[in-house]
């Protein structure tokens, strides 16, 4: 990328795309950045967790009546999506997803982390690594098979020959292209949306770039919104199958 | 930029491990708090529902209650009424007798007396008209 690193010399502005603040762990390599603000993030969502369960009262306030404002919209994204019946055990999973990828998000946008100084590349939200997306999504399809597994049995397998063994290389197909877009979704718009602002501000340093950011805010929460009710909706599409056996369950 | 190394794996563990705590700490508690509170709004809608329809009923009881007794005090003013209307007719016709009474024994001895006057005046003509002659012939 010649052209963004013309512009390295700003101190605020400088975009690094694909330099990463390495870490060695025996010799496996990781990427320091990310870790640190995965970290942050994580700290935020315990932190929140812990204060709003710490002294639950029957009429919440405060930090108890977000945090249950969001429960209940995870349960209705969840319950919309699995049906009343299998939903429950998949709330903190699609949740944790929900507000991990939220956090990551806006944690990239709203916190200034090039105030922070690294010896190379730079903090930025989790989310625009490819290793943390490719890593939920993975985490995704593994919870697919499961559910599908274990509420099916084997009979599981039958979905890639129902309902005509014709599109059994689609159905298998599908296993890969599920995880390759949910990863690739999240991934490009955050990566996107952080470049985008990033040029913006490398060229009008004023007011022009906020819109943008705004916007940037709009997308990361629907990106957070999109990979949890994908999420979602594979694990319930992988526990339901093709067979009318639970027609009567879903009204 | 597709740089893929050991942060992949080291994510996905640090992911699940975050659904651990959170599980822990904000989806355990908080949905039982907001089951508790389903149940609790549930119950009591139930009981006001149980409570209304008690009220209504003891309402309607008695709303029957004072319909009845409305009428039986109705029924009694009318008895008492009659009662004494017949009473009142029952006097009414047994004055009227004894007026009738008094008023035949009355004309009797009206008419006792005139028959005796009579009777009396009767034997008085033989002599005043013996008197009257006596006169005429002196």
């Amino acid at each position: 990328m010649p052209l963004i690193h013309l512009w390295t010399a700003l101190p605020f502005a400088k975009l690094e795309v694909g330099h990463h603040f390495y870490w060695h762990i025996g010799n496996l390599r990781v990427h320091g950045q990310v870790f640190i603000t995965t970290w942050f993030v994580m700290a935020i969502l315990i932190a929140a967790a812990f204060v709003a369960s710490r002294k639950i009262q029957q009429v919440p306030s405060g930090i108890q009546n977000l945090m249950e404002y969001a429960l209940e919209f995870i349960r209705d994204l969840t319950k919309s999506q699995m049906g009343e019946h299998e939903y429950r055990a998949w709330v903190p999973f699609v949740g944790t997803l929900f507000l991990f990828i939220f956090v990551c998000n806006w944690s990239g946008a709203l916190v200034p982390w090039k105030l922070i100084e690294l010896p190379e590349g730079e903090l930025a939200a989790p989310t625009n690594d490819i290793n943390t997306t490719v890593a939920l999504a993975l985490l995704v399809s593994l919870a697919y098979f499961y559910a599908g597994l274990r509420k099916r049995g084997l009979k599981y397998f039958t979905k890639y020959i129902e309902p005509t063994p014709v599109l059994l290389p689609i159905a298998i197909l599908e296993d890969f292209t599920k995880p390759l877009s949910l990863s690739f979704r999240l991934f490009g718009n955050i990566l996107a949306d952080e470049l985008v602002v990033g040029v913006l501000v490398l060229l009008v340093p004023l007011f022009v770039p906020l819109p943008v950011m705004a916007l940037g805010l709009f997308t990361s929460a629907i990106q957070a919104l999109v990979f949890a009710t994908l999420a979602a909706t594979y694990i319930g599409e992988a526990m339901e199958g093709h067979g009318g056996e639970h027609e009567g369950a879903h009204s | 930029m597709f740089d893929f190394d050991a942060t992949l794996p080291l994510m996905a563990v640090q992911f699940l491990i975050l659904t651990v705590i959170l599980n822990a700490l904000l989806y355990k508690p908080l949905g039982q708090a907001l089951d508790n509170r389903d149940e609790y709004i549930r119950t009591n809608l139930q009981q006001a529902k149980e409570r209304l329809q008690q009220a209504t009923e003891l309402a309607q009881q008695y709303e029957q209650e004072l319909a009845s007794t409305r009428r039986q005090a109705q029924a009694l003013i009318e008895e008492a009424r009659a009662e004494a209307q017949k009473i009142a007719t029952a006097e009414i016709a047994e004055a009227q007798q004894a007026v009738q009474a008094e008023l035949l024994k009355i004309q009797a001895e009206i008419d006792q007396q005139k028959q005796a006057t009579l009777q009396a005046l009767e034997g008085q003509v033989a002599s005043l008209s013996e008197q009257l002659l006596a006169k005429l012939l002196a």
